[in-house]
């Protein structure tokens, strides 16, 4: 039977059968609407079809106008039919969709929501069109304003952008019976349910408002969640947010501006983890480990290298890449320049500075090049675009790093002699199934700074946080003096295998600013069938900065705690129970005669 | 090449004895007299065969201008000695009624870890402010073998006024607490606070093995209070002889001197030195010499009073500000007479010892320690205590009869060696543990 089909479509062939085109427009760039004679196929005619297409060839060179539709399907027709159909966005909207019944505007808002994906990159172009379709086609609700005869309400406070496909939403609303359901509207379209899956919590301040009102019922009325969009939203104006109450009320509000920078997201988030209650619970588990995961990896992948200073030859075959992560205090350069210049070992080793305070370019350029000019000793500066974090920095330098094995040092880690790195070497070549070895680390009092990690839990606490081996007491205390396995070593000073690193993945990025990266590669390699050694006979003074009040814990460290020991706890468990950690075995040599003075080794 | 350590063998050779000795300051920080003992105690100790001590002692911002030294430990090192060390406590975490610390990771995280690692068999406190009294408890649990020694050095856990035992609206010496007694003397704290405080105190004594008391007035304030006879004895601050003692003053040379070491404070009796010395007649040639410190601590009223007698007294009375213990021999020779005039009854107060290791003889109050240590006739004078008038006709008595001057001299005794409270102590410890090994861990 011939198709029966209106003047104005324009029939494209494709291999899976023939798909009539009746009207194109353009949405953004290479991506059009398409709006398709609907199949027959003996059934009653039924609402046309939308489609997002892609124009992968516009017929220029005198062939056919090739098309991918979102599923895939590739379709052509000649240019001169592709042409008759398309037009002006515009016009299309107004000619064709505003005819649309609220149902079948439902489904093209909802195809079109998806498009974002569809191609390369999303771009603000179709982002700004969808923006304009969906205003065309959507159906306006009634505005929420809170009276005291209708007391129904909504709001949304913040709306943050973990990154292009996630957002985080926190506000309040106020029913009859709590049940009513929350959906959030991209400015694209999208519409997701939020109020499900939320952590409900709840707000005097908003109770207090309702009482005022005559109206006493206390809900849960705050809202705070972690959603996922199919398709990438760009837009930062037009988020919609609607109410659906159980007997049928519905009512929509304007969301504010999303906030797009991610440190600002980051920390709005902590603070809000913090806000709720314990740092563990529900808020944190269900949507605010996958949210700051997220941004974590979304502000280390926006960090890029802008630049490398090199500051005289390197070694052309290094055995050990030193890697530094600079981070606002480059005083300690001199120290430690000071030192590697005299230090034979650094003949061999590649010595590479990563600065993640970007502010400090030229600061540091300027010291560099004079340090470098007195001292003679060479090594590369390595200059981000924004700040990565600790895990972020070193991995920037690891990258541009090219020895066999990598030897992360803390800027204010200064040897106490040389022939460190060769000591290290040397033991990690003679110890079989080594995963990370870590020296002896002193204070400036000579008291100990790290002898060995472990993993400490109070007596009734259900996180584990890391502790160090004889924390405080003297660099001669015996049972320091005795290289042994251990369950972690800090990353202050830690020497391991380049292919190894690489193959457990390297430092983890979801901790924030930094802390547990080091035991978490650890425990990493103690999975892997590897055992983390601390090796005393090496010692360098590690001049830890007094950056924290104590007792006041941070909400950033909070949550690395908290992660950590969601990610590692049953690991760890098993771990310290086969470790002592005040493990009080002594030297099989007994002291000498001056009481004070170091173990001499058998 | 490294080493892998084997445990020691269980019968292997004599390890020396590990003795701790806890703190609550550091005489490089703040002088006072049990800190003074302590370090002099634990220098001794090392030098004696078989045993080795570990000085454990705190440090806080009340004493020493840093914060914590290092994060995440309070410990840090004394010196680079490495047997000596610091462990930081924040002076507001300390509750000075109930004498604990609010921070209870100090104990059960902090100093658990300490005694861990150092293993101690004897941990000998020789004071626990600012550190607080549930470390005996938690060296009980964490150290079950350990034998727990505690030196008396005053009386805080008996009284609340700074340990005196005097009373606050007369300063009458007190000679038994109670609830209802104490009560009276601090108004604001109620009956029942001092019930429990008094069972918190005893209660973690409960893990002491043995007390020590350098003052036998001292044991028998304690001995009723509560302590069980059995574990309480006296035993002496041991000390060291001075390196040079003080050549005997010029007899002919007028005035008489008298000295005073110590702290400026009134329980130490700076007021009434003073009220005395302004009582003598202008025909008594006495010279009194003030060496102290701490006048700065003391509350601004006796400070202002102290400064406007001082004044007054121009001729008689000169205030030659701190010492240092290595300065003894140079400003005894000139004195004739060493004046401990404490309104409290004292416990052992070191300067008696001093002033007998450069045979100088003591004019004292007549109560407590002081009129235990020094015998009235035979190497010393008493006046009665708190009384001016009594302090002076003993200053007129010291300087009219230069005959009583030497008889005094005559009668002083060699003070009781550091090396025999060594050796006593360290029997103590040994019997300790042979008691403790029979009892096990289930004490």
């Amino acid at each position: 039977m011939p198709e029966a089909t209106s003047k104005r479509s324009a029939r494209a062939k494709s291999r899976g059968g023939e798909v009539a085109v009746r009207r194109a427009g353009k949405l953004a760039g290479d991506v059009a609407i398409l709006i398709c004679e609907p199949s027959r196929s003996g059934r009653a005619r039924r609402d046309p079809a939308i489609e997002v297409a892609r124009v992968l060839d516009a017929g220029s060179n005198g062939g056919p106008v090739e098309l991918e539709l979102e599923s895939g399907q590739r379709i052509e027709m000649p240019r001169e039919q592709w042409e008759e159909v398309s037009g002006e966005l515009k016009d299309l909207l107004r000619e064709e969709l505003a005819s649309f019944d609220a149902g079948a505007r439902e489904t093209v808002l909802e195809a079109l929501a998806h498009s974002t994906s569809i191609g390369g990159e999303p771009s603000f172009e179709l982002s700004m069109s969808l923006f304009g379709v969906r205003e065309v086609l959507r159906e306006r609700l009634p505005r929420g304003t809170v009276k005291p005869e209708q007391p129904t309400g909504l709001a949304v406070e913040q709306i943050l952008a973990v990154d292009d496909t996630s957002f985080w939403i926190n506000g309040w609303m106020h029913d009859e019976d709590g049940l009513g359901e929350v959906i959030a509207v991209s400015p694209e379209g999208a519409r997701v349910p939020v109020s499900r899956e939320a952590f409900r919590y709840e707000r005097p301040d908003v109770v207090e408002f309702y009482s005022g009102l005559g109206l006493d019922r206390t809900q849960r009325h705050g809202f705070t969640a972690h959603f996922t969009l199919a398709a990438p939203s760009l837009l930062a104006g037009g988020w919609i947010a609607e109410l659906h109450t159980s007997d049928g009320l519905q009512l929509e509000i304007q969301c504010p501006a999303v906030v797009r920078d991610p440190q600002q997201a980051r920390s709005t988030i902590l603070g809000e983890l913090g806000a709720r209650g314990d740092i563990g619970g529900p808020l944190a588990a269900t949507h605010g480990r996958d949210a700051l995961t997220r941004l974590q990896s979304r502000i280390v992948s926006e960090s890029t290298v802008e630049s490398i200073d090199s500051y005289g030859e390197p070694p052309t075959d290094p055995e050990v890449s030193v890697v530094v992560p600079l981070y606002k205090r480059l005083d300690f350069l001199e120290h430690q320049l000071l030192q590697f210049s005299r230090d034979h070992d650094f003949a061999a080793a590649e010595l590479i500075y990563v600065l993640d305070s970007t502010d400090q370019t030229d600061e540091l350029a300027k010291q560099a090049r004079e340090l470098f000019a007195l001292y003679g000793q060479s090594f590369q500066v390595v200059n981000l675009s924004s700040g990565a974090g600790f895990a972020g920095a070193n991995g920037h330098g690891i990258e541009v790093s090219r020895g066999k094995r990598l030897l992360l040092l803390n800027s204010d880690v200064i040897p106490d002699r040389p022939g460190w790195i060769g000591a290290m070497s040397e033991f990690y070549d003679e110890t079989e199934g080594i995963g990370a070895l870590g020296p002896k680390l002193l204070y400036e009092d000579n008291s100990l700074q790290h002898a060995g990690l472990y993993f400490h839990r109070a007596a009734g606490a259900e996180l584990w946080e890391n502790a160090h081996c004889f924390k405080g007491l003297h660099r001669s205390f015996p049972a320091a003096n005795v290289a042994r396995p251990v369950p972690a070593v800090t990353a202050a000073c830690m020497l391991i295998d380049r292919a190894l690193y690489d193959e457990v993945g390297g430092l983890p990025l979801h901790y924030v600013q930094g802390d547990y990266e080091d035991s978490e590669l650890c425990l990493k390699l103690a999975e892997a069938g590897r055992q983390n050694w601390y090796l005393p006979e090496v010692e360098l003074y590690h001049l830890e900065g007094q950056s924290y009040v104590p007792g006041v814990r941070r909400v950033p460290s909070e949550y690395n705690m908290w992660l950590h020991s969601e990610l590692w706890g049953p690991q760890i468990e098993e771990l310290m129970a086969d470790f002592d950690a005040h493990a009080a075995i002594e030297a099989t040599e007994p002291r000498n005669d001056e009481k004070g003075a170091i173990v001499e080794p058998a | 090449m490294s080493v892998i350590a084997k445990p020691l063998d269980a019968t292997g050779g004599k390890r020396p004895l590990r003795v701790l000795y806890v703190v609550h300051n550091h005489p490089t920080l703040h002088p006072g007299g049990a800190e003074a003992y302590a370090l002099e105690l634990y220098e001794a100790m090392r030098e004696a065969p078989d045993v080795e001590p570990i000085l454990l002692a705190r440090i806080g911002s009340n004493v020493a201008r840093q914060r914590v030294a290092h994060p995440g430990t309070p410990f840090s090192s004394v010196n680079g000695d490495p047997n000596q060390y610091f462990v930081f406590t924040e002076t507001e975490h300390f509750d000075f009624f109930t004498l604990t610390s609010r921070d209870k990771a100090l104990y059960t995280r902090h100093l658990t870890d300490f005694l861990l690692a150092q293993r101690p068999d004897v941990v000998h406190l020789q004071h626990t402010h600012f550190i607080g009294l549930d470390l005996l408890t938690q060296i009980r649990r964490v150290l079950p073998d350990a034998a727990i020694v505690y030196t008396l050095h005053e009386f805080l856990p008996i009284c609340h006024r700074d340990g005196q035992m005097v009373r606050t609206f007369n300063n009458e010496l007190c000679g038994e607490a109670s609830p209802r007694r104490c009560h009276e003397c601090f108004p604001q704290i109620s009956e029942q606070a001092f019930f429990l405080r008094q069972r918190f105190v005893k209660g973690h004594f409960e893990n002491v093995d043995r007390f020590i008391a350098p003052s036998a007035q001292l044991m028998d304030k304690y001995l009723r209070w509560g302590i069980e006879p059995e574990r309480i004895e006296v035993e002496e601050y041991g000390r060291r002889p001075p390196a040079v003692r003080a050549p005997a003053p010029q007899q002919t040379k007028a005035p008489v001197n008298i000295g005073f070491f110590g702290q400026l404070s009134y329980f130490k009796g700076g007021k009434l030195m003073l009220e005395a010395m302004a009582l003598l007649g202008e025909d008594v040639d006495a010279h009194l010499w003030l060496h102290g410190a701490n006048l700065e601590l003391q509350s601004q009223e006796f400070q202002d009073e102290f400064a406007a007698m001082h004044e007054a007294l121009r001729g008689r009375v000169t205030f030659r500000g701190p010492y240092d213990h290595s300065e003894l021999p140079k400003l005894m020779a000139d004195l004739h007479w060493v004046l401990v005039p404490s309104i409290w009854w004292e416990n052992s107060p070191l300067v008696i010892q001093e002033a007998f290791f450069h045979g100088r003889p003591i004019i004292c109050s007549d109560v407590g320690g002081m009129a235990e240590k020094v015998s009235d006739g035979v190497d010393g004078m008493h006046f009665r205590v708190g009384d001016a008038h009594s302090l002076a006709r003993a200053i007129e008595a010291a300087t009219s009869n230069p005959r009583l001057w030497r008889s005094l001299r005559d009668g002083i005794r060699e003070p009781y060696s550091m090396d025999a409270h060594v050796a006593h102590l360290m029997d103590i410890y040994g019997n300790l543990i042979e008691q403790r090994e029979g009892v096990g861990a289930h004490a």
